[in-house]
């Protein structure tokens, strides 16, 4: 868990410092440094006749635009993209979910909806909605948690069926306690460890699908770099500039590795049975 | 025939002893009974699983030896043990729908053990299984040898679990509590059962159980195990009658009696519960069609319940006892009839018309690892219900203490977790919170019957005190005659969703009318021997 949480905090902080990590324009084309290896140096002459040489650590990709600052500037994107997925789909799921599986005469006709939402594959279900509005960033968290939701909402319902039915619920009901509180207090707090492992795979799920919607085309505009459209990009070339798919993968792998990590830990630290044996 | 000699089986680092059994001897010599007895924890279940080789792999047999006819099984290769299960010794288990395959016919699952350890060909092997089926009397055994476990009841899958753990003629049978899950009218049938096929193969038995009721119906010898020792071992009559080691003799102590207590009741005190014609029936329809014929759980059950007395419902699973105490709680929703709460009738009130009322009935429920939210510390149990009729929260926390004293539980725990108290405790924790918000009538739905009988008896003490120091009412459910004796003043028997008997609890015991509830007593286990 500390693991995870360290990584995810550098990343964080990546993201945020970025103009001052890089000194390259993620987004600045140069036609004449195409497809150089990492730690390609360049000779650039500035203004005022004098020469530099700058150094691409990752190396630049067919447009000539520098990886590095692609990954570093594409953590903005992919870790917006991911953490408000998750937080959204979970959200809406839960509340959902919640009612649901708690309110019995409401079962029928969500769960009817949700199967119906589920029907439609998760792809072509964010296209069609992406492409009802201009391409962006909101639109595209939109179309990711739409689908995402009756999944989280069909968990939340299952746990809740068998939650409600536990003795120490009847015993909250015939104390007296109102169906808010009650629901709040004994069922929701019971929902939670597998909805947070449930969390950290929508999160990564979402940088994956982001990136796969980049690629066809429907995703964020390519000028904004994230880490799914600087793979997508250099997919084509892969085999022979693997640099280009090479590094923004590392960052996906190692940000879902620690989403995961923090995941469990929390899975953990939620559950007072766990927290004696430690 | 199986000597087992200090046997000595260690627990994986950090369980709460070092040691699952210590330096355990036994034996049991062919034709003969003997009963391991010991409260959950004691190790019982592990000796048996040692004996048959099948120790979880985080459990060690780390001394001792246990000679099945001579040969030592710990020392035994998997190959050997296999050969030998079933062959020569067998062990039947307590939950027979989870012992056996679901997706595999009765037949085809006692053809299995035929097929692995003989060379008979497919018709000498359903002969074999026809004559077996009939001998655990099962009629009709080539229906039953074509039925799949769930279409069968409990006590004909037990049944089918002796016939497969007999159908080679072992010499050991081992039987890990195989009548608990049952009812006491099947308990009966299944022990006899066992008894005479015991007699007739002459087959050794170590009988797994908790009850000395059972004890009592077909030991020969007893060992009673205590923390993984083996305190005392001897002759059945004589242990029960005179047991040595401290131990044993709170055990048999604390034992109910079948005879009831009698207590002065008066009969002009305050009804506080009545009902009349109460019924629930669960329909089975769906959206679109019926899924099946409605269940009665609940026909016709008038009662009433006087301020200070308790009212028994005594039945055997099924019987509709749990309904009618959750239809008076009103945690479900009774389907005619009508609750009268102090004159109210509360049968058909709507959720906040029920609100304030509800304080005034509470409920205990059977399963104390369940009955707790495990995220909640006991004190925010206690609190909830004061805190919901408008109790601070310093007032609710202060009655939460001196509640947690009067169930004689430290009121310092007040901030620990459910998992950190013993069953016994936190069933006293469920009392406190069913008395913090101080009802008139407190239901107890099979309250003591997951605990063990030494906590069963301190459980039952506390009750009646509370009854008696608060002046409540008390609903008490349970399925054993032996509790109800000891609690109840009053008594009605339920079978099919029916009060079949109802009465002052010494007439009832001393005269049983009705046909169920002689067969009732009848089948209860050491009846003939008084604790």
């Amino acid at each position: 868990m500390v693991f995870g949480v360290v990584i995810l905090a550098l990343v964080g902080a990546m993201a945020l410092s970025a103009p001052w990590l890089t000194s390259f324009d993620p987004a600045a084309i140069n036609p004449g440094f195409r497809n150089k290896t990492s730690g390609a140096v360049e000779m650039v002459r500035a203004d005022d006749g004098t020469r530099a040489e700058v150094r691409h650590w990752m190396g630049t990709d067919s447009l000539g635009r520098d990886i590095g600052a692609r990954v570093i500037y594409g953590a903005r994107a992919s870790l917006v993209v991911g953490v408000s997925v998750a937080v959204l789909a979970v959200a809406i799921g839960l509340a959902i979910g919640l009612a649901a599986g708690y309110l019995r005469w409401l079962d029928g006709i969500v769960m009817r909806v949700m199967d119906g939402l589920m029907a439609i594959p998760a792809i072509l279900l964010a296209i069609a909605l992406v492409s009802l509005s201009s391409a962006g960033l909101v639109a595209v968290i939109v179309a990711i948690v739409v689908p995402e939701v009756p999944r989280v909402v069909r968990l939340v319902r299952s746990v809740v069926l068998s939650v409600r039915e536990e003795p120490y619920v009847e015993a909250a009901i015939s104390v007296g306690t109102p169906t808010l509180p009650l629901l709040l207090r004994h069922v929701l707090p019971n929902t939670l460890p597998p909805l947070i492992v449930q969390a950290t795979y929508i999160c990564a799920f979402a940088i994956l699908i982001e990136a796969i919607l980049s690629f066809l085309g429907v995703g964020i505009p390519p000028e904004i770099p994230t880490w799914g459209n600087i793979m997508a990009e250099g997919r084509t070339l892969f085999r022979v500039y693997p640099h280009n798919v090479f590094y923004p993968g590392i960052f996906l792998a190692l940000t879902v590795l620690a989403v995961n990590l923090l995941g469990d830990g929390m899975h953990d630290t939620l559950d007072p049975r766990m927290r004696k044996r430690i | 025939m199986l000597d087992i000699r200090g046997l000595t089986v260690s627990l994986p680092a950090g369980a709460e002893r070092e040691l699952a059994v210590t330096n355990a001897s036994l034996t049991v010599a062919p034709g003969e009974m003997v009963c391991l007895v010991g409260e959950s924890g004691s190790g019982k279940s592990v000796i048996a699983q040692a004996v048959m080789g099948l120790l979880p792999t985080t459990l060690r047999a780390s001394g001792g030896h246990i000679l099945l006819e001579g040969e030592d099984v710990l020392a035994a290769s998997e190959a050997r043990l296999r050969e030998l299960r079933c062959t020569r010794m067998s062990m039947i288990f307590q939950e027979p729908m989870t012992a056996l395959n679901p997706v595999l016919r009765c037949g085809e699952q006692i053809d299995e053990v035929l097929a692995t350890h003989t060379s008979l060909s497919p018709s000498e092997r359903h002969a074999r299984i026809v004559n077996i089926v009939r001998n655990v009397q099962l009629t009709d055994p080539e229906r039953m040898i074509a039925s799949y476990p769930h279409q069968l009841s409990g006590g004909q899958r037990q049944r089918i679990m002796i016939a497969m753990a007999l159908v080679l003629n072992p010499r050991l049978l081992i039987a890990d509590e195989p009548t608990t899950a049952l009812d006491v009218t099947t308990q009966a049938q299944i022990l006899a059962l066992i008894k005479t096929l015991q007699r007739e193969h002459s087959t050794g038995v170590l009988f797994i159980t908790h009850d000395f009721g059972v004890v009592a119906e077909i030991a020969d010898r007893v060992a009673v195990l205590r923390r993984g020792e083996v305190v005392e071992f001897g002759p059945a009559r004589e242990l029960l009658a005179h047991p040595q080691h401290d131990y044993a003799r709170m055990l048999i102590a604390a034992v109910p009696s079948l005879t009831p207590r009698h207590r002065a009741v008066s009969t002009a005190a305050r009804t506080v519960v009545a009902t009349k014609g109460l019924a629930k029936t669960y329909s089975r329809s769906g959206w679109w069609r019926r899924r099946g014929p409605d269940v009665p759980a609940a026909v016709d059950v008038s009662l009433e319940i006087r301020r200070g007395e308790t009212l028994g419902i005594v039945g055997e699973s099924g019987s509709g006892k749990s309904t009618v105490a959750r239809c008076i709680a009103r945690l479900i929703e009774p389907t005619a009839g009508q609750i009268t709460l102090d004159g109210v009738d509360i049968a058909t009130l709507g959720a906040s018309a029920l609100r304030p009322l509800r304080r005034r009935v509470q409920i205990v429920f059977q399963d104390p690892y369940r009955s707790l939210n495990p995220r909640r510390t006991v004190g925010e149990a206690i609190i909830e219900g004061p805190m919901n009729y408008g109790a601070s929260r310093e007032e609710a926390l202060a009655a939460a203490r001196r509640l947690l004293e009067l169930v004689r539980l430290d009121p310092g725990s007040i901030d620990r977790y459910p998992h950190q108290f013993s069953g016994g405790q936190r069933q006293r924790v469920c009392i406190a919170r069913a008395l913090a918000i101080e009802p008139d009538l407190l239901i107890a739905d099979e309250a003591v019957s997951a605990l063990d009988v030494s906590v069963q008896a301190q459980v039952l003490e506390l009750l009646d005190e509370i009854r008696g120091r608060l002046d409540l009412a008390m609903l008490f459910i349970t399925h054993d005659l032996r509790v109800a004796a000891q609690v109840c003043d009053r008594v009605a028997v339920m079978q099919h969703g029916r009060i079949v008997e109802a009465g002052p609890i010494a007439e009832v015991y001393a005269n049983p009318k009705h046909e169920y509830t002689r067969a009732l007593f009848a089948a209860a286990p050491g009846r003939r021997w008084s604790f």
